[in-house]
C-alpha cells in the first residue's frame, strides 16, 4: 500500500534549481531513504513533502490527502524531525513533549516517548544541557508524540559519535517493528544500507536510481576486487600478476609491492586458480580478501562522484 | 506560504493548547536570566541610581537657608522681612534678623547659602545679597538670587502701585513642590521606560526562534500559531504588570513617591502602550536576521527614546530644537499617559490624553502592519 506519492516535484530558489524532477512513492511500513551529496535537493524535497515549502510544480499525495485541502489532517498524520533539532532549550524533554502533545487531539504520553528514545533518565534536565545525541533523540521523540503513521527523519545521525548513531538506528528499527513508515535522509551509506528497505539516490535535483540496497548493488557490474598479500615479497606478487592476467574472468590487475589487486567477474573461480598456482610455487599468502560492493560503489557508479561523509 | 486550511471538522482543544503554550512561555521567561536582568533588575537599579542622584534634596523639597540682616528696621524692611519669612523656599536662620557681622560670618563658613540685607530706610531702594564667592555658581546661590530678583520686582510693582501679582507667583512655587515631585516624575518615567524596553527588546525571542528553526518546527504541527502569539502576548503583559507593581512599590515605599491612580485610565494607557512597544519589537524582528542585529536596532531606539522622551527630565528642559523630535516619539506619550493616570489621577475623558493614546496607537498599528508585511514578503522570497 502506498502511503505517500510524489510526482514530478520542481522547485527553484531564484536562479537555483534545487529540485528539477523528483518522483517516488513510499509503501506503508518501509524505511525509505533518500541519499545524495550536499545540495542534491534532499532537504528541499522533504520540506515540500512536509508542507513547509510549496512546490513550483508537481504533486504530493498522502493517500487521498493533499496539502491544498487537508493541511491539518496531513499534519496529524506525519511526524517530523527537521535537520536543525529545533526545540525549546529552556524547557525539559518532558515539558517539550507535553507542549507538543497539546497540539494534537490524540497524542502518546511523554513517559512512553521518553522510554522509546531512552531519555527517561534526563527528562528533568533542561534541553540545553543535553548532549548532541540526546538532543537528536528528543527531536525524534517530538516527531513521535502524535503517534504518526509517517515519520520524517532528516539526517538524524549527522555529527553524532558511533555509539549515539547506533542508538538512533535502534530507534528506527523499533519504529519499523511497530509498523511505522519512515522517510529518512542520511549522509552515511552504512546507515542507508543497514536500515533501508529502499534507497533513492538523488543528485542535482533528480532521482538517479531507486531500489532496495541489495538490488542496487547487484545492478552494478558483478566484478569483485580480490586482494592478496604475499609473504615472499615482490617477486611472488609479480609472478602471480603475470599468471592471473591470462585468467579468463580477470579484467584488470594492479600491483603495489607485495600486494596484488585483481578484478574478476567470477571471484571464486579466480581465487581457486590463484591458490592452485601459489601452492605449486609454494608462495606463502599473508592476506586474502574479496571486497564486497557497497552502496558507496553504487553511489559512485551512478553519480560519478566520490562519496564524502 | 501555505496556511493551514480549515480542518475538516476535527476539534482541537484550544483552551488546553493555550494553557500549555502559556505555561511554556511562563517557564521560558522565568528561566531566562536575561529577562530577569533587563526586565526587573536593570530598571530597578536605574531608578534607584537616578533617584539617589537627582532627588537628594527632594525629601525637604527645595529649601535654602538664608540669613536676614535688618540694619535699621523700617516699614519697608519689615514688610519685606515678613514676606521673605513666608516664602516656603527660604528658611531664615535663627528665625529673625541678625547683625551684619554675624551674617557675613555665616556666609563665609557656608552655614547659610546667602544673606539678604534689607534696605536701611523706607527710601533706600537697594537690597543686598551676600553670597560666598566659592558658591557663586552653585545651585542654591543661583536659586536664591533668582527668587530674590522676582521678589524685588514684585515689591517694585507694589511700590509703583501696580496691581500685585504677588500671590500668583507664590502659588506657582508651592504647587510645583507639592505635586510635581521629582520622585513621582522619575518613577512614572521609569515604569514607562521599562515596559517600553520590555516590548522593544523582548521580541528578540522571535528572531532566536526563527534562527533555530523553532517557528518552522511549530508550523509542521497542527499547532494554532494564533494561539501561540496570543499566549506570548499575555505572558508579556503579565511581565509588564509585575514591572509596574514592583517599581511602584519601590518608588512609594523607599522613595516616598505619591501616587494617585485612576485605574481605568491606567489600564487603557498601559494596554495601548505595552501593545504598541511590542509591535515595535515585532517590526524590528521582521527585518533582523540575527539576534545581534535585532539587539543593535533595539538598543539605538531605546537609547534615543530614553533621553528624548522625558523619562528622566521634563521635555521642557531640553533644547528647543529637540522638542519636536520628542513630540513624535511614542515613549513621550506613554510616560505622559502614565503620569496622568498614576500621579494626577486624570480621568479618561481628557483630550490631551487621547491625543497621546492616538500617537501610540498609530505607532503600534503602523509598525505591526509593516512587520507583518515584511514577514510575509520574506516567506515568499526565501521560502526556506
Amino acid at each position: 500500500m502506498t502511503v505517500l506519492e510524489v510526482r514530478n516535484l520542481q522547485k527553484s530558489f531564484g536562479q537555483i534549481k534545487a529540485v528539477r524532477d523528483i518522483s517516488f512513492s513510499v509503501n506503508a511500513g518501509e524505511v525509505f531513504t533518500i541519499i545524495g551529496p550536499n545540495g542534491a535537493g534532499k532537504t528541499t524535497t522533504l520540506e515540500m513533502i512536509e508542507g513547509l515549502v510549496s512546490p513550483d510544480n508537481g504533486e504530493i499525495h498522502f493517500g487521498d490527502l493533499d496539502w491544498n485541502k487537508h493541511a491539518v489532517s496531513i499534519k496529524k498524520k506525519i511526524g517530523v524531525q527537521p535537520q536543525s533539532s529545533a526545540m525549546f532549550d529552556l524547557l525539559t524533554p518532558e515539558e517539550n513533549l507535553n507542549l507538543f502533545a497539546s497540539f494534537y487531539d490524540h497524542a502518546r504520553s511523554a513517559k512512553e516517548i521518553l522510554e522509546i528514545v531512552n531519555l527517561t533518565e534526563h527528562r528533568k534536565n533542561h534541553v540545553k544541557k543535553l548532549s548532541g545525541g540526546q538532543r537528536q533523540r528528543l527531536a525524534i521523540g517530538l516527531a513521535l508524540i502524535s503517534d504518526p503513521e509517517i515519520i520524517f527523519l532528516d539526517e538524524p545521525t549527522t555529527g553524532l559519535d558511533p555509539q549515539a548513531r547506533r542508538n538512533i538506528w535502534d530507534i528506527i528499527l523499533h519504529l519499523k517493528e511497530l509498523g511505522k513508515t519512515t522517510i529518512l535522509t542520511t549522509h552515511y551509506m552504512e546507515e542507508a544500507e543497514k536500515l533501508s528497505d529502499r534507497v533513492c539516490i538523488v543528485d542535482q535535483g533528480n532521482v538517479i536510481t531507486l531500489d532496495s540496497p541489495s538490488a542496487l548493488i547487484e545492478k552494478l557490474t558483478d566484478e569483485r576486487e580480490i586482494r592478496l598479500s604475499f609473504l615472499d615479497g615482490e617477486g611472488a606478487a609479480v609472478d602471480a600478476d603475470i599468471f592471473s592476467k591470462v585468467l579468463e574472468s580477470v579484467s584488470k590487475t594492479e600491483r603495489e609491492g607485495a600486494t596484488l589487486k585483481i578484478w574478476a567477474a567470477k571471484p571464486e573461480e579466480t581465487l581457486l586458480d590463484l591458490f592452485k598456482f601459489t601452492k605449486e610455487k609454494s608462495f606463502g599468502v599473508e592476506q586474502v580478501s574479496i571486497r564486497e560492493m557497497s552502496l558507496e560503489d553504487v553511489f559512485i557508479a551512478f553519480t560519478g562522484k566520490e562519496w564524502r561523509d | 506560504m501555505r496556511l493551514p486550511a480549515k480542518n475538516g471538522g476535527i476539534k482541537i482543544n484550544r483552551y488546553h493548547q493555550f494553557k500549555m503554550m502559556f505555561l511554556a512561555q511562563l517557564k521560558l521567561t522565568l528561566r531566562e536570566k536575561q529577562a530577569w536582568f533587563w526586565g526587573i533588575f536593570f530598571p530597578v537599579i536605574l531608578m534607584v541610581i537616578f533617584m539617589v542622584i537627582f532627588s537628594g534634596n527632594s525629601d525637604e523639597e527645595f529649601k535654602t537657608e538664608v540669613a536676614v540682616v535688618d540694619p535699621s528696621p523700617n516699614p519697608a524692611s519689615e514688610m519685606m522681612l515678613s514676606q521673605i519669612s513666608g516664602l516656603p523656599v527660604f528658611e531664615v536662620k535663627s528665625g529673625k534678623p541678625v547683625a551684619r557681622d554675624r551674617a557675613e560670618e555665616w556666609v563665609k563658613d557656608q552655614e547659610v547659602d546667602a544673606a539678604i540685607i534689607l534696605p536701611g530706610s523706607a527710601e533706600a531702594s537697594s537690597v543686598t545679597l551676600l553670597i560666598n564667592k566659592e558658591n557663586e555658581q552653585g545651585a542654591a546661590a543661583q536659586a536664591v538670587s533668582g527668587i530674590l530678583d522676582k521678589f524685588i520686582q514684585q515689591a517694585n510693582l507694589m511700590a509703583a502701585g501696580a496691581s500685585p501679582k504677588y500671590d500668583l507667583q507664590y502659588e506657582s512655587i508651592t504647587s510645583g513642590t507639592n505635586e510635581l515631585d521629582y520622585t513621582d516624575f522619575l518613577l512614572t518615567g521609569m515604569i514607562a521606560l521599562s515596559i517600553a524596553q520590555g516590548g522593544m527588546f523582548g521580541m528578540v525571542d522571535l528572531v532566536d526562534m526563527r534562527r533555530k528553526g523553532l517557528i518552522k518546527r511549530l508550523r509542521m504541527t497542527p499547532a494554532n500559531m494564533g494561539i501561540f502569539g496570543l499566549s506570548d502576548m499575555v505572558m508579556r503583559l503579565l511581565f509588564s504588570i509585575v514591572q509596574i507593581i514592583l517599581l511602584s512599590l519601590i518608588g512609594v515605599l523607599v522613595f516616598g513617591a505619591n501616587l494617585y491612580i485612576n485605574p481605568f485610565t491606567l489600564i487603557i494607557v498601559f494596554l495601548i502602550g505595552a501593545l504598541s512597544f511590542n509591535a515595535l519589537g515585532y517590526f524590528f524582528s521582521s527585518f533582523s536576521k540575527t539576534t545581534e542585529a535585532y539587539m543593535g536596532v533595539a538598543n539605538i531606539c531605546s537609547f534615543l527614546m530614553m533621553f528624548l522622551s522625558g523619562v528622566f527630565f521634563p521635555i521642557e528642559t531640553m533644547p528647543e530644537w529637540i522638542q519636536p523630535i520628542s513630540s513624535i516619539l511614542p515613549l513621550t506619550y506613554f510616560a505622559e499617559g502614565l503620569r496622568e493616570s498614576m500621579v494626577y489621577e486624570t480621568g479618561i475623558a481628557t483630550a490631551g490624553l487621547w491625543a497621546g493614546i492616538g500617537v501610540m496607537t498609530l505607532w503600534g498599528a503602523v509598525t505591526f502592519l509593516l512587520g507583518s508585511l515584511l514577514y510575509k514578503r520574506k516567506a515568499i522570497a526565501a521560502d526556506r
